[in-house]
């Protein structure tokens, strides 16, 4: 059925999305004021990116959900949650349908442009996947010319000039692009080698990996210096600064470090903001 | 995978029963009753659900469910997930179920209708003792296939945040990293639903051709 290719979705998404955008411009989400005499703020995350958020037995799990745990106590007002697919998430919070998306939102330059982000919550510099047995590539170089698989819609599809400036001194370029509706389709087609490796996060490669050494392996950084970090919709400031003051909080009593430690194997030394270069 | 994974999917699958015969009970005497007015040709009415049908069958469904949830909160209209997910999947099947329906009215012979008007019978008794039962056997077919299809299209409405089977079985191959088991338990449920349907409309054709031997 031609109308399910991610790329046909990714059209009809995109089409929608931006007189929805435009038409939302009259509702707006509420500023910090309104979500305390309303008396809750609404959250949204994802349901298929772990380690950041899954769902386990039907519950869900991970690092932002503990982060949302954790907001809960520190929060004068009520959380409430929505759990939604990717393909959802940014339309909700620019239409206004939620206030903050506490998801792993790569922060990127386009991004920017329609959203505000909160400090980054992890590190997320871009890796490469490859299989165990695929003895053909072992460094960046060899990714020349070969199949790559990625998310739709990710962030990393506006950083493969990265990718392609590693490649092109030496004389390489990047091979097919196949884009996934999501991560967990992109591994699958990898170790049933359709694809030759796939790009992610270092954090989600290496929960990956951690869960099936035997299949892949880790390569090589394919990116600069990525952050990841919650998005609200633009121009609202003072929940940035509840938020911002939220995690510098968890910073400080060591929450975050700990939830870093127990969902990604590594805590990380982040800077309080961060301005996107690409 | 473990046993609250298929439980989890076992879930998802009440949700997807439950947005399909909802789906189904509501659509179907909707686009009967859009059919009817473009039987009728009724003035005003009928160009205008001639519109809507166009409309309707050109919008992806799940383009429909994006903007029914995300566009109506700012005419300040907030749908649930599963409430924009039936009312998308009503509005889209009415608009099919209303051409099944409008083909068997134009297929039923006009003579049936003067004949039911000779003997003295009303709009009423017209419409529930010659036309419906008629057009019921020739829609038949047209309906349950529409029907199969809507069960089928309800993973479309995971993208607002429905847990049908299909959506189930992907977060647990996303927790897992192994996504065919969950997609193959998940498959194992549409088939038996969908044959449930089709084993009905035998069932009801059966009954129909006993009783017009009976009559």
């Amino acid at each position: 059925m031609p109308s399910t290719t991610p790329f046909n979705r990714r059209a009809a998404l995109s089409a929608l999305l931006l007189p929805l955008a435009l038409w939302a411009g009259a509702a707006q989400a509420a500023n910090l004021d309104e979500i305390k005499k309303r008396g809750y703020l609404v959250v949204v995350t994802e349901d298929d990116f772990k380690p950041f958020e899954f769902i386990k037995d039907g519950k869900p799990a991970g690092f932002n959900h503990e982060m949302v745990d954790a907001l809960r106590k520190y929060a004068p007002f009520e959380i409430r949650q929505e759990i939604l697919p990717w393909p959802g998430i940014l339309a909700g919070v620019a239409t206004g349908k939620y206030d903050i998306a506490i998801s792993a939102i790569l922060m990127t330059k386009e991004r920017t442009q329609s959203l505000d982000f909160s400090s980054p919550i992890a590190d997320a510099t871009h890796y490469y996947v490859k299989r165990k047995d695929d003895s053909s590539i072992k460094s960046i170089k060899d990714l020349d010319g070969k199949t790559v698989g990625v998310q739709t819609g990710s962030a990393f599809l506006s950083r493969l000039p990265e990718l392609q400036a590693m490649l092109a001194k030496d004389g390489g370029k990047i091979g097919k692009v196949v884009e996934y509706a999501s991560y967990p389709e992109a591994y699958q087609d990898l170790a049933l080698k359709r694809t030759d490796y796939v790009i992610n996060t270092v954090i989600n490669l290496k929960a990956l990996v951690g869960e099936k050494p035997g299949v892949f392996e880790l390569g090589q950084p394919v990116s600069g210096k990525a952050y990841p970090a919650w998005a609200m919709k633009k121009g609202n400031t003072e929940l940035q600064k509840f938020m911002n003051d939220f995690i510098a909080a968890q910073k400080a009593n060591g929450v975050m470090p700990a939830l870093q430690k127990k969902w990604f194997g590594e805590s990380f030394n982040l800077p309080a903001s961060y301005t996107p270069e690409n | 995978m473990s046993l609250a994974d298929v439980l989890t999917i076992f879930h998802g699958a009440l949700t997807t029963l439950l947005l399909s015969v909802a789906g189904i009970a509501l659509g179907l005497p909707l686009g009967l009753g859009l059919a009817l007015l473009r039987w009728g040709q009724v003035p005003l009415l009928n160009p205008l659900v001639a519109v809507y049908v166009s409309l309707l069958r050109a919008t992806p469904l799940v383009t429909l469910v994006l903007l029914l949830f995300f566009a109506l909160p700012s005419a300040g209209i907030s749908l649930g997930p599963v409430t924009a997910g039936l009312l998308a999947l009503t509005l889209n099947t009415a608009a099919f179920n209303c051409e099944v329906w409008r083909a068997a009215l134009l297929d039923l012979p006009k003579d049936q209708i003067e004949a039911a008007q000779s003997v003295g019978m009303g709009r009423a008794l017209r419409m529930r003792r010659i036309v419906l039962p008629q057009i019921a056997r020739t829609a038949l077919p047209g309906l349950i296939n529409e029907m199969s299809l809507l069960i089928k299209l309800t993973p479309v409405l995971a993208v607002v945040g429905v847990v049908d089977i299909t959506r189930a079985a992907v977060r647990i191959g996303a927790q897992t990293y192994e996504p065919l088991p969950p997609f193959l338990v998940a498959l194992a449920i549409y088939v038996p639903i969908v044959f449930a349907l089709v084993s009905a409309q035998r069932w009801v054709e059966r009954r129909m051709a006993r009783r017009e031997a009976a009559a």
